[in-house]
């Protein structure tokens, strides 16, 4: 297994500076992600997807005929941490900043790219989000040198609506639980906005605590007496674990409308009580085809597990990356970072779930979505149980796309 | 109304499951001195170690010989590591359990993974014991509830009605008399905080199967315990029961109050002002129920230094 | 007196020369050293002069550090408050709240002070999120630096001249602060409070005027940090924060006035610098926290002052072997440890156990460390640990043994003169 070592290309970029300018330039791409403390299990899964996708970049002749260098920072958990291993990254030449884990992070970074590239004209850094999905971000925070290879909460929610609506398992009152703070208040504005399309009531709206709260029982209590049908909610990691488990210990009805069911040990540790539950997802094996298996195979192969969660994605927007990096063309031996950003607006791959294209007016990605239900007769089991995610409807990038937000107003370099 | 029945048993429950993990640390507390952050990595090993021993003897005897295991830990930590760093003071022995969590919390990442782990009832107990207001109560729930009772009974009595209590309350509150008596206390020590971590232990084998056991336990239960153990009063075990309740029973019914501030001045007519001011005042009591017991815990700092049921001094 | 000086003289020189020195992200590290030695040191005034231990800390270099970034939105660096003076406003912002915290804390000592401290500090932490306007939800407020007196304040080496401005100024005031009569009666406070009491100071008053200075001191390092990172987050608010400064300052030392500056630096950089080295940087931080409460209780500067007062003992020629061993013992047991727990982490990865679980004909494949492949079924893999804890182990038993010899037979000369 390929685990390429920090310190040791720490070093190399320092050698091919000495190197002189005349010399082909590597691109540097930079993972700043959440390595360890509490959320590490996130960052890491990127890590991996990250690290994935630049091999096949390398495996297919890197870049300019060298291959791209990927570093590899900790932002120890925090925005301050962040800020602070970017502008390391800045010292160290990377170019390509890469991120998920976090929203709060990604509106750090994304700030903070900003007012680099401000300051530093002709050494410009682009910030690519393979996850973090707060609507800001496209939105009040857009920004030229800022692209999103993930969803967003009204992609998210409208996709989840349709198919939840055709297989009868909406009803017309829901329930919208959610998290207390950006991801979670714009799923439950997009819950809201999408009732009329779903032709349903949305009951009640609640926020709660961001992982603080063990115990959802009270929670459980009051959608019982809302005598909901179904539940949407955006919650993740235990959040979502222990209110799904609260509702089958009260023996509630509703079903299930989430964004992160797939999290790995989420299927584990739920059991049975997740079949019948609904996710909507950027990637399933099942609805992927020939094309789908082959890449799980592969990405089997070479990292040690299947691709769940969000490492589809990251591997679908580093091809769109690597897409642009090939149509991009080198000047003075270097990568002219707006040039490519340039070439990124007009990408369009072909992916095992369809056809993935980037927005120019937001540089937010067009992906198609699927959404699953959780069953025991799903082609691949997940986590070791005998249940897996069975697709339930496929959207298409355009099927699947909302609107680009009036607040984004995109400065784009002249 | 049902509503409120089923809040409360939830609220009740959850301050019983508070209580075992907090009986521990207060005990510890009154006796030693010692603020020992690691307690919640004790509740946390207590649902790792019983899910590792699930698989090998059974649910039941898992949850018997996890918190023995967790006790033995306690011991160590108390005799090998707290001993050494006792006679530096009061802030050595907490920075010595800050760093002491941090190796357990990394530890068991190394081990099992950042994910959490299929730690989970076993079928025969996830039924439910009876319905209220269209929805059924688990019985699993009734279970952790009885344990901590149990657990409340049997420590108070062996408090009580033992020699050996007498012995362990007479070391919390003269130490130096006890020996002078001619009691091994030192032995007391590290006797009292293996029975603390092992109760620790017990509640995380007992509610690490209802909840997710992941390596972020600790961190999410662990500022929860000092709350009890401060508003309850340090070294007692009647005020560490009394305030688990308590915090156990606001935090769940507040979760059904969806009133703010500004409601409350709406009462007299200011109602329109007050969602003008914003910020604290619309602030919904039911997306605050996780900062109640703080704001608890810093009134009974001002009012009653010594807790509810702590002793005056 | 003349070398101490000499001393301070030769790092103020070094520190300023760093940006020569040092490349863009190794200055950007040495910016958070000083802001967390800044901290570490505001933080001393109330724990080790006062003998106050506050478990919340990290309350006031937040409001601090949000007062400065309301303050660079609002006023827009010119005028009243240019950029080189927004730290002033952590500054007001953290004396203010500081003086309401410390007038409710001081009312009770000893543990009852640390749980109100803490207890304030978590209702911040908890209230913080839900007030949006206050603290810009989760992902924090954020400003820009404008220009000011000539500079544009764009290039990390400004802002690194800045920040070693501020935080030489503030540490000399601290330190005269200990030569002031007050600050000489909150060493009072750390002794004897019921003396000071019966003497006619006004204990509380006194108690909360060190708590609000702390407080605002502790206010300019969370300013100093936003006008570094342009950003102000409520994770700031966070206990691990508070309890990072107090491990800072235990692991530098609180005799000494410079002792907790220097554990904040030090710690401060082995997290920026291990923590892109291994995944495994937390227990590597642990595992020192424990080691240095256990063996070198009075911190780093209790270590150097035990040394000095050791050779002034035994001598030179009986110190230097003992402490060469005690240094090689150290290395050998920290490589042993880390070869361990590296080892470790890759066996028990889920990444390995699923490579291992494809080929069942190859149970146990080789892992990867420092670039070469290990197995981990074959003896010599965890032969090396092993070997190498245990030379250290021994090196360490040798090292104290010499020592006890030393010191007995300068007592056995002494007794015999």
């Amino acid at each position: 297994m390929h685990q390429p070592k920090p310190l040791r290309l720490a070093i190399v970029p320092a050698l091919a500076l000495l190197c002189g300018i005349a010399s082909a330039a590597p691109v540097k791409v930079g993972v700043l992600e959440t390595l360890s403390g509490p959320q590490a299990s996130s960052g890491q899964a990127y890590r991996a997807a990250v690290r994935y996708a630049i091999d096949q970049i390398n495996a297919a002749g890197g870049w300019n005929g060298e291959p791209v260098q990927l570093l590899e920072y900790d932002n120890q958990g925090g925005p301050a941490g962040a800020a602070d291993k970017l502008k390391a990254a800045a010292a160290d030449g990377v170019q390509l900043i890469v991120q998920g884990a976090s929203s709060a992070i990604g509106g750090q970074i994304t700030e903070d790219v900003r007012k680099y590239n401000l300051r530093n004209p002709g050494k410009e850094m682009v910030y690519l989000n393979v996850g973090a999905e707060a609507l800001e971000l496209t939105g009040e925070k857009c920004n030229f040198h800022h692209f999103r290879f993930g969803g967003d909460p009204q992609v998210r929610t409208k996709a989840l609506v349709g198919a939840m609506k055709q297989a009868n398992a909406l009803g017309t009152r829901v329930y919208a639980i959610n998290q207390n703070y950006s991801w979670g208040q714009d799923m439950e504005k997009a819950i809201v906005d999408n009732a009329a399309a779903g032709g349903y009531q949305v009951v009640e709206k609640t926020l709660h605590d961001v992982n603080k709260v063990q115990d959802f029982a009270p929670y459980v209590a009051k959608i019982g007496a809302s005598k909901a049908d179904s539940v949407l909610t955006g919650n993740w990691s235990n959040d979502l674990l222990l209110l799904m488990k609260a509702s089958k210990s009260a023996g509630l009805k509703a079903r299930f409308g989430t964004v992160y069911l797939d999290q790995p040990g989420n299927l584990a540790n739920a059991g049975d009580l997740a079949i019948g539950h609904f996710v909507v997802q950027t990637f399933n094996p099942e609805a992927g085809g020939a094309e789908g298996e082959r890449f799980v195979n592969d990405y089997k192969a070479k990292t040690g597990h299947e691709p769940v969660f969000i490492e589809p994605q990251t591997v679908f927007g580093m091809a769109m990356v690597a897409d642009a990096l090939k149509r991009t063309k080198p000047e003075n031996g270097a990568l002219n970072v707006n040039a490519f950003a340039k070439a990124l607006e007009t990408t369009t791959i072909k992916t095992p779930m369809g056809e993935m294209s980037m927005r120019a007016a937001d540089h937010q990605a067009q992906l198609p979505m699927v959404v699953s239900t959780v069953t025991k007769d799903a082609r691949f089991k997940v986590d070791g149980t005998d249940m897996g995610f069975k697709p339930v409807k496929r959207f298409s990038a355009q099927e699947a796309s909302t609107p680009a937000q009036a607040s984004c107003a995109m400065k784009r370099p002249g | 109304m049902d509503q409120i029945i089923v809040s409360l048993m939830n609220g009740v429950i959850y301050g019983l499951l508070l209580f075992m993990v907090s009986a521990g640390l207060t005990l510890i507390f009154g006796m030693m001195g010692v603020l020992n952050f690691a307690h919640a990595s004790f509740y946390m090993l207590g649902a790792y170690f019983a899910y590792t021993l699930q698989g090998v003897i059974g649910f039941w005897l898992a949850l018997v010989v996890s918190p023995v295991l967790v006790g033995l830990v306690g011991v160590v930590v108390e005799r090998f590591f707290l001993r050494r760093v006792h006679h530096h003071g009061h802030a050595h022995e907490l920075l010595l359990t800050f760093g002491l969590s941090f190796i357990v919390a990394e530890s068991i990442k190394l081990f099992f993974g950042n994910f959490p782990v299929d730690y989970r009832i076993p079928a025969s107990l996830d039924v439910s014991a009876f319905s209220v207001g269209g929805a059924q109560y688990p019985l699993y729930r009734l279970l952790m509830g009885g344990i901590a009772i149990a657990m409340f009974v049997l420590i108070y009595l062996l408090l009580t009605h033992t020699r050996v209590g007498i012995v362990v309350r007479s070391a919390i509150y003269k130490p130096r008399m006890a020996e002078a008596l001619g009691h091994n206390v030192p032995l007391v020590f590290m006797g009292v905080f293996g029975v603390g971590a092992a109760l620790a232990g017990l509640a995380g084998a007992v509610a690490g199967a209802f909840y997710t056991t992941n390596p972020n336990m600790a961190l999410e239960l662990g500022v929860m315990v000092f709350v009890v153990v401060v508003v309850g009063g340090l070294g007692s075990l009647g005020g560490a029961m009394l305030a688990s309740l308590l915090i156990g029973v606001v935090t769940s019914l507040a979760v059904a109050v969806d009133r703010s501030l500004a409601d409350l001045f709406a009462l007299f007519g200011a109602g329109d002002w007050a969602t003008g001011v914003g910020g604290l005042m619309t602030l919904k009591v039911s997306s605050l129920s996780a900062t109640i017991p703080f704001a608890l815990m810093l009134l009974i700092l001002l009012v009653r230094p010594s807790g509810l049921m702590g002793e005056k001094g | 007196m003349k070398t101490g000086l000499l001393l301070i003289l030769a790092g103020v020189a070094a520190l300023a020369a760093l940006p020569f020195l040092l490349s863009q992200g190794l200055l950007n590290a040495a910016i958070q050293m000083l802001i967390a030695a800044l901290f570490a040191s505001a933080y001393n005034l109330l724990c080790g002069q006062a003998g106050m231990l506050s478990f919340g800390h990290a309350a006031y270099f937040g409001v601090g550090a949000f007062g400065t970034v309301h303050a660079m939105n609002a006023i827009g660096g010119a005028g009243l408050l240019p950029t080189p003076l927004m730290p002033l406003a952590g500054a007001a912002c953290g004396l203010v709240f500081g003086a309401i915290a410390g007038w409710f804390a001081t009312q009770r000592t000893g543990t009852y002070f640390a749980m109100i401290t803490l207890a304030i500090a978590e209702l911040v932490h908890s209230l913080a999120p839900h007030l949006k306007g206050l603290f810009g939800g989760e992902a924090g407020m954020s400003t820009m630096r404008m220009p000011a007196w000539g500079f544009d304040f764009g290039s990390t080496t400004q802002v690194y001249y800045l920040t070693l401005a501020w935080v030489l100024a503030s540490v000399g005031l601290l330190y005269l602060f200990t030569r002031t009569p007050m600050g000489r009666l909150s060493y009072g406070l750390r002794e004897n409070s019921h003396r000071l009491r019966f003497l006619g100071y006004n204990v509380h008053g006194l108690g909360m005027m060190v708590f609000a200075i702390s407080a605002m001191f502790s206010g300019i390092a969370g300013g100093l940090q936003v006008v570094s990172n342009e950003s102000a987050n409520y994770v700031v608010f966070d206990p691990a924060l508070s309890a990072a400064v107090v491990l800072n300052t235990y692991i530098g030392g609180v005799t000494m006035f410079l002792g907790p500056a220097l554990g904040a630096a030090l710690m401060t950089f082995f997290g920026y610098a291990v923590s892109d080295l291994t995944q495994s940087w937390l227990l590597y931080q642990g595992i020192l926290f424990v080691g240095v409460m256990m063996f070198m209780p009075s911190g780093l500067t209790g270590l150097i002052g035990t040394t000095g007062r050791l050779r002034q003992r035994i001598g030179l020629s009986k110190l230097l072997p003992v402490v060469l061993l005690s240094i090689a013992a150290a290395l050998l047991l920290s490589m042993g440890g880390t070869f361990a727990v590296e080892l470790l982490q890759r066996v028990f990865s889920q990444d390995y156990r699923a490579l291992a679980r494809l080929d069942p004909g190859n149970p146990w494949p080789p892992v990867t460390l420092l670039s070469r492949a290990w197995s981990p079924a074959s003896m010599a893999t965890w032969a090396v640990p092993v070997v190498l804890i245990g030379a250290g182990a021994v090196l360490a038993w040798v090292g104290r043994r010499s020592l006890n010899q030393a010191v007995e037979q300068t007592v056995d000369q002494g007794a015999a003169t």
